[in-house]
């Protein structure tokens, strides 16, 4: 009797510990799978905002296409600081690059962000669903457009994300085909995007065609470029700010000029350890003057340095000058009397030019939290008016049937903001104007990280970039790491 | 089984015949006090008491054949023939290496005797001999196989354990248990309230299944005794620490030379002009380094009346820093209760609750730009002061050089962490056989963080020009945590033996096991000033950002559902075998790989029983041990094989942050268990009365390694909130050996010496990283250096050290013209410059000529404790040693302006005047790369703890014993290593031995009491 009550009890006691199934262990996490997402208008809005984000990544992209080229050297501390962007200074970098490596996968990830919401466009309808898909299409466009810059062939993957294993199973694919991939992104983007958006920083349909006539150029379509940047140039949605001095200023952030802007903030910062992750402008914090001391500016990092050959290529009388490079010497000589006699003091670092890039160098003011260098506010000016007006020119002078008289006209329009009158219009055409135009685009836009993709374009770069090799230095290597990482079935650029 | 019953009820009979009746008292051999509870049984009868209150016993039905086996937990067993005798008056000794001392295994506890796996217990006595400031401490040089790092020597720092190497470039830490509680942050507990420490090595911790394949680490409370009258302990002592060293930095004369020359050699103008002013210049070493106190009190309580046990201790416990003071310092205090009573009849209950509160306040350690690296690297002729009085800037010094002083009192943060523990349990058995435990045990944990940036310029004034500047606003990180955890074990044990001579123990079992944690607080931007961080408060705040926007607050769910069997089974003691399979689900894989099998085996032969032995003279206990198993690890956090939103999608849109989502780490839906074939061969012996030795073979064989892999970043790894992904892409072998040899003999009443000392070589190698690379890449070297100077890649140790091998140094110029070009790594070289070796003999040096130069696992750690007795008093000595591994030198900024140690006064500065340390320029130059110019031997000998005691025993005094001591931990350590402190390390696999300024481990003078009443 006492035997078979242990028995039930063992038996009780086994029911009881046996009873637990394997369903205890299948746990959802409170947090959001990305497969069960896209559900209502708001997590569309929010999934495009983390790709917007990685427009911010793009900093480098900036710095390094004006370090690249002949504007800029690469400066910092020494010859051995951030090697990687010493190397690309002095071209010899090679297949082993941390800063390239950063901008494969900043884009790349800027890719997939967009992707993740194309993946799932269609799966709940609301009002306003096509300016989301239109906005993510222009995104994935824009990082496909500076992965092409960079790196030519590049696998391309569209409406999906690349995950986990998938790596192994795509090709690089021709630089064509993502061209064409761009333009039809683009064109949708031009067709169902608002002039306007409700928020600014929004990408609008101007942004778009401004982009598109970018891409046509790059890929010397010229009649294709003319008609999209004249439709955008005649929409008069957009227009030249009269005063190049303020053009670059916080206070004058997404202006009638800018038809697309990179936005940043002082707000929320980050560290060395993850400099995509900053809301700021990092480039900035690069860029600014080593241990300054004085007004309107802060210091930094005097990385992106302007040569001398720079400051002196543009004229004398021209506005944009003493806006676009500071030289330290004069502004120092200027500033005597700043903080009761103290003046300006600052320090020197490697390849100390005396001049740095005033367009984008830290402000004073800016709250800065987080990191004072990492964290600044400086929206970059991804595509202003004045480069489309002198991308126009350059299709329309360099089109099958050139239009030199619409050129001058665009060109003109730069000009005469840049001297603040006529006297420096130009009355030139055929190569002349089109070498003009290309001058022209330098100095307009020196620091905003075109210049070495325009020399390359041009076919000036062997000429102009010192240590350039040509069929080799076109494009940067794609760091070969990433061959290895994704099963060694790549070729590299050739040249590297 | 109706045959093993009748069995039992005859042995249970009074045993007729020349039966009589016996009396007695046992005591305690040390204090001469009555020992009660003690047992008193009949050798191959069932017949048996336990002493009363007073020690004493009444036995009847014992024949004068009889042999009477006295024992009690703790003490040596005496055998005693009753013969003509009636009464008994019986001193038992103490033995805390008594080989029926009980040990905790898991589910159940088992003599020493029985046990066949590698497992080595701490008892109390150590621990108290060791005097540890933590628990973890008392392994350290005690268990062969053991290595403790510590992360830090600042106060509170962590510690980390490694049992048996290193079997991952992840988690490596053991799972440890409290009283069977999970509690894997052991500085919440009071080492006082520790009765013993098991360390499971191998494949015993089998039971234990998923996540044993670190080992396990069994710790059990002090409990009170059944029938004991009520005794206090109190101990406490205080100290004073120092630091153990100090770099040799250069003063202001020889850094003024050092730096002209330096300036000179790259055509530079002299900065220091006038050199003869400059003396000795500031010490920014003596400026942080300071003496710190310490203390602890605590008190223990315990006793147990006719059917119940009770104990309580509370302690208090305060640590200042060598660095910091009360800017790094660590408050403790903890109170403990347990509480254990027999309900109804063969109902047992159990129940204890931890509390513990600890407050630590930490400086920059560590890193590049902490304290300690800024004390080596500010210049000495930088005063203090300004001519103000104002703590001076940082002027010209690189961006990461500030004034330390001005760093430590902008230092301003303070974690403070509340835990609560409970165990509840409940034991019904029916019979003798059987007995039926399930056991819920919790943890709870309020971590509330409180990080102040204030409003500084470490440089210029009003010039942003160092990483730590923070011009406009101040700012207040209040992260808040709770972390919960909980299991549920439930099982039984069948204990029976058939035909005299064959044991059987059964145990069927399950475990539910949950931790996850929740995330709160915000961020204050905006803050007013503040001069002490007690004054922080959120609600001052301008504006207010909340931490979780966007995702959820949830910081991880891990659940583990685990089924267990084991079979224990002896032939007379002699034979032993043990076999375990366990089944585990872990929530921390996908559906269709959540389960694993994991099956141990052990087998022991006890060879002293055998007739050949039992004669000898020499060996008086022989026991062969082997086991071999398959331990599992799913220590890789909760949701890695699904795509969550967890990631950072932050952008501004008019001109205002928006915060969006993201997808976070990368998933990958096929990652499972991580396995482990574990095999120990060993020997225990126990001979000449006095010695015993344990010998241990072992080896480890992980396959399937959950690594943290390298993947191409087109899958989105380097988006902002992202993260590589986990996949089972690597093996790793550790094998070694394990020799621990005691001597322990009491020569006369008033001598007595102990002798430990163990040893353990060990093995590890890299046998497989599956990535497509080969390898994978960890810690930094310099600034802004190529990646990955530390390496896991097969064929070898995991996380060796990756750079240029060096030999010699240029001495001219015709060397460099003759030598492999410098081209591809930076400048060319020229004379005084360090020589890379052209591995690949190509004819450049390039990355590809990097290799080997050593790793930061040690081939061979020991330990040695030396104890006596003399009279009334006692001495304790202590020390461990680490050999074979390397240390990165990486403290130095190497910056034209930044101070150097003494070895750059034997620099190069002509031909032939040395091979070994580079020329001093400002021009860039090859030398700072990684090589093996920046590696050193890390090889030491420590004495870890000295103590000398006196104990009054006055049994007239209101006090039962009176202990005094004086005790030094860290008295000394002989290494050629040059850095602070060559036994801390991150304990990071991969860059874990990386000095960037180690806080050292104080050595500490104190002076302790114990009383017990």
């Amino acid at each position: 009797m006492k035997r078979f009550k242990i028995r039930k009890l063992i038996l009780l006691t086994l029911l009881a510990v046996f009873a637990c199934s394997d369903d205890f262990v299948v746990v959802e996490s409170k947090n959001q799978n990305t497969e069960n997402y896209f559900n209502t208008a708001e997590e569309y809005e929010l999934a495009l905002i983390g790709a917007y984000d990685l427009l911010q990544s793009t900093y480098l992209n900036v710095m390094l296409g004006e370090i690249a080229s002949d504007n800029t050297l690469a400066g910092g501390e020494n010859a051995t600081d951030v090697p990687g962007i010493q190397q690309v200074d002095d071209m010899i970098h090679t297949t082993f690059n941390q800063q390239l490596r950063d901008i494969w996968g900043w884009m790349f990830s800027g890719v997939n962000r967009a992707n993740y919401i194309l993946e799932f466009q269609d799966k709940t309808d609301f009002e306003g669903r096509i300016n989301i898909i239109a906005q993510a299409r222009f995104l994935r466009a824009y990082y496909y457009f500076e992965l092409v810059k960079w790196f030519g062939d590049v696998p391309l993957v569209v409406d999906k994300r690349i995950n986990f294993g998938q790596q192994f199973e795509v090709d690089r694919t021709p630089t064509s085909e993502v061209y064409a991939q761009i333009e039809t992104d683009l064109l949708f983007a031009i067709e169902n995007l608002p002039v306007q958006q409700q928020n600014v920083g929004k990408v609008t349909k101007g942004a778009a065609q401004a982009l598109l006539g970018k891409a046509y150029l790059y890929q010397e379509k010229f009649g294709q470029a003319a008609d999209v940047l004249d439709t955008l140039i005649a929409s008069g949605n957009y227009s030249l700010i009269e005063d190049y001095s303020t053009l670059f200023e916080n206070t004058n952030e997404n202006n009638s000029e800018s038809i697309f802007e990179v936005q940043y903030t002082d707000l929320e910062g980050a560290s060395f350890d993850c400099l995509q992750c900053s809301e700021g402008n990092v480039a900035v914090g690069f860029q600014g003057v080593r241990s300054y001391s004085g007004p309107l500016f802060e210091s930094g990092f005097s990385f992106n340095v302007p040569t001398e050959e720079t400051y002196n290529a543009f004229d004398e009388d021209d506005l944009r000058r003493d806006y676009t490079i500071l030289n330290i010497e004069l502004f120092a000589e200027q500033n005597a009397d700043y903080n009761n006699g103290a003046g300006v003091t600052y320090g020197e670092g490697f390849e100390h030019t005396g001049y740095f890039n005033r367009k984008y160098l830290p402000r004073k003011g800016d709250s800065n939290i987080g990191d004072p260098n990492l964290t600044n506010p400086n929206n970059y000016r991804s595509i202003r008016y004045a480069d489309v007006l002198l991308m126009a020119a350059e299709a329309h002078n360099r089109k099958t049937t050139p239009d030199d008289a619409q050129a001058l006209v665009y060109i003109n329009q730069v000009r005469e903001r840049a001297f603040g009158d006529n006297t420096h219009n130009l009355t030139v055409g055929g190569t002349t104007l089109t070498q003009a135009i290309w001058d022209e685009r330098r100095l307009e836009l020196v620091g905003e990280g075109h210049r070495f993709f325009d020399l390359v374009r041009t076919g000036q770069a062997k000429d102009k970039i010192d240590g350039f090799v040509e069929n080799k230095h076109e494009l940067f290597p794609i760091p070969s790491i990433e061959i290895e990482l994704t099963g060694n079935r790549w070729d590299q650029n050739p040249g590297y | 089984m109706r045959n093993f019953t009748i069995t039992i009820i005859l042995a249970a009979l009074p045993w007729i015949g020349t039966a009589q009746t016996i009396s007695g008292k046992v005591v305690d051999g040390s204090t001469k006090a009555p020992l009660p509870g003690a047992s008193v049984i009949v050798k191959n009868k069932a017949i048996g008491t336990n002493t009363d209150i007073d020690g004493l016993f009444v036995l009847n039905g014992v024949s004068i054949d009889d042999v009477l086996i006295f024992s009690s937990v703790g003490f040596q067993t005496q055998e005693l023939k009753v013969g003509s005798n009636t009464t008994f008056n019986v001193v038992l000794q103490e033995d805390v290496e008594a080989l029926d001392e009980v040990v905790v295994v898991g589910y159940g506890t088992q003599s020493k005797k029985e046990i066949t796996g590698a497992v080595s217990v701490i008892s109390s006595e150590s621990i108290e001999a060791i005097k540890p400031t933590r628990i973890e401490q008392a392994l350290q040089g005690q268990v062969a196989g053991v290595n403790i790092t510590s992360q830090s020597g600042s106060p509170g720092g962590g510690l980390d354990i490694r049992i048996r190497g290193i079997s991952t470039n992840g988690d490596n830490r053991p799972l440890i248990l409290v009283d069977g509680n999970v509690i894997e942050e052991l500085s919440v507990i009071n080492p006082n309230d520790v009765a013993s420490v098991s360390v499971l090595k191998d494949a015993s911790a089998g039971i234990y299944g998923t996540r044993a394949s670190n080992g396990v680490i069994l710790i059990t409370t002090k409990q009170g005794r059944r029938a004991s009258p009520l005794t206090v302990e109190y101990n406490a002592y205080i100290g004073l620490q120092q630091t153990t060293r100090k770099l040799a930095t250069l003063n202001a004369t020889e850094y003024a030379l050092i730096t002209n020359e330096a300036h000179a050699a790259a055509g530079q103008a002299l900065p220091y002009t006038n050199i003869s002013d400059l003396g000795q210049g500031t010490d920014w070493q003596d400026a942080v380094f300071q003496l710190a106190p310490i203390h602890n009190q605590d008190v223990s309580l315990r006793g147990g009346g006719k059917k119940s046990t009770y104990s309580a201790g509370f302690s208090s416990f305060g640590q200042e820093g060598i660095v910091g003071g009360d800017k790094a310092s660590f408050k403790r205090i903890t109170g403990r209760l347990n509480y254990g009573i027999e309900l109804l009849n063969k109902i047992n209950l159990k129940a204890s609750l931890l509390y513990s509160g600890t407050a630590r306040q930490t400086l920059p350690e560590n890193a590049i730009g902490s304290l300690l690296y800024n004390a080596v690297n500010m210049s000495p002729i930088i005063p203090l002061r300004d001519s103000e009085g104002n703590l001076s800037r940082a002027l010209n010094m690189p961006i990461e050089v500030v004034n330390p002083l001005a760093q430590d009192r902008a230092s301003l943060n303070e974690t403070q962490a509340d835990r609560l523990s409970g165990v509840f349990g409940i034991k019904y058995q029916p019979t003798d056989k059987i007995s039926v435990e399930a056991n819920y045990q919790w943890n709870y944990t309020e971590v509330l963080g409180r990080y102040f940036s204030p409003i500084v310029d470490f440089g210029e004034p009003g010039v942003s020009d160092k990483v730590f500047d923070n011009l406009t606003v101040r700012v207040f990180d209040n992260p808040f945590d709770i972390y919960r955890d909980y299991t549920v074990d439930a099982f039984i044990n069948y204990t029976d033996t058939f035909f005299e001579k064959h044991n059987l123990k059964l145990t069927l079992g399950n475990s539910v096991f949950r931790t996850f944690a929740e995330g709160f607080g915000a961020t204050g931007v905006g803050m007013p000033e503040i001069t002490n961080i007690d004054q922080a408060n959120l609600n001052d705040a301008e504006q207010i950002v909340p931490k979780f926007i966007n995702v959820s607050n949830e910081l991880f769910d891990s659940r583990l559902l685990s089924y267990f069997a084991r079979l224990q089974y002896d032939y007379n003691g002699k034979y032993i075998l043990s076999a375990v399979l366990r089944r585990d689900a872990s929530s921390n894989f996908g559906p269709d790989n959540s389960v694993g099998y994991f099956p141990s085996a052990s087998l022991g032969w006890i060879a002293s029983e055998e007739k050949f032995l039992q004669e000898s003279a020499f060996v008086d206990f022989a026991k062969l041990r082997l086991s071999y198993g398959i331990l599992g690890n799913d220590r890789i956090g909760a949701f890695r094989y699904v795509s969550l939103l967890t990631g950072e999608g932050v952008y501004v849109f008019d001109n205002a942050l928006k915060y969006g989502i993201a997808s976070g780490a990368v998933a990958n839906p096929s990652i499972k268990w991580e396995q482990q074939e574990a095999k120990n061969i060993g020997l225990d012996l126990r001979f000449l009365k006095y010695f015993d030795l344990t010998v241990d073979y072992f080896e480890r064989k992980t396959i399937d390694l959950l690594l943290q892999v390298q993947t191409s970043r087109i899958n989105g790894v380097t988006a902002p909130g992202a993260a590589n992904p986990i996949a089972n892409a690597g093996s790793i072998e550790n094998s070694g050996i394990e020799f621990s040899l005691g001597y322990d003999r009491k020569f006369n009443d008033d001598f007595r010496l102990g002798l430990n000392f163990n040893a353990a070589k060990l093995k590890n190698k890299v046998t497989s990283v599956e990535n497509q690379l080969g390898y994978e890449i960890g810690g930094s070297f310099g600034i802004g250096g190529l990646e990955g100077p530390a390496r896991m890649e097969v064929g070898f140790p995991m996380g060796y050290f990756y750079g240029f091998k060096t030999d010699g140094i240029f001495q001219n110029q015709a060397e460099v013209d003759a030598h492999a070009s410098y081209q591809k790594i930076g400048p060319s070289a020229s004379p005084g410059d360090l020589r890379y070796v052209d591995i690949d003999m190509d004819g450049m040096i390039t990355e590809d000529d990097r290799i080997n130069l050593g790793d930061p696992i040690p081939d061979l750690t020991m330990g040695l404790n030396l104890s006596f007795d003399y009279k009334n008093f006692d001495f304790q000595s202590y020390f461990f040693a680490s050999l074979g591994f390397e240390i990165v030198r990486n403290y130095e900024r190497n910056n034209p302006l930044t101070n150097r140690t003494a070895y750059v006064m034997d620099r190069w500065t002509g031909p032939g005047s040395t091979n070994s340390a580079p020329r001093v320029t400002t021009a860039p130059t090859t030398n700072t790369l990684f090589s093996d110019f920046y590696i050193e031997d890390g090889s030491f000998v420590r004495a870890q703890n000295m103590q000398l005691g006196y104990t009054i025993n006055d049994p007239s005094a209101a006090f039962e014993k009176l202990r005094f001591y004086l005790s030094v931990n860290n008295l000394f350590t002989l290494t050629r290593y040059e850095g602070f402190d060559p036994t801390t390390s991150t304990g990071s696999p991969l860059g874990g031995g990386f000095d960037q300024g180690f806080y050292p481990n104080p050595r500490t003078f104190s002076l302790g009491v114990n009383v017990k009443f």
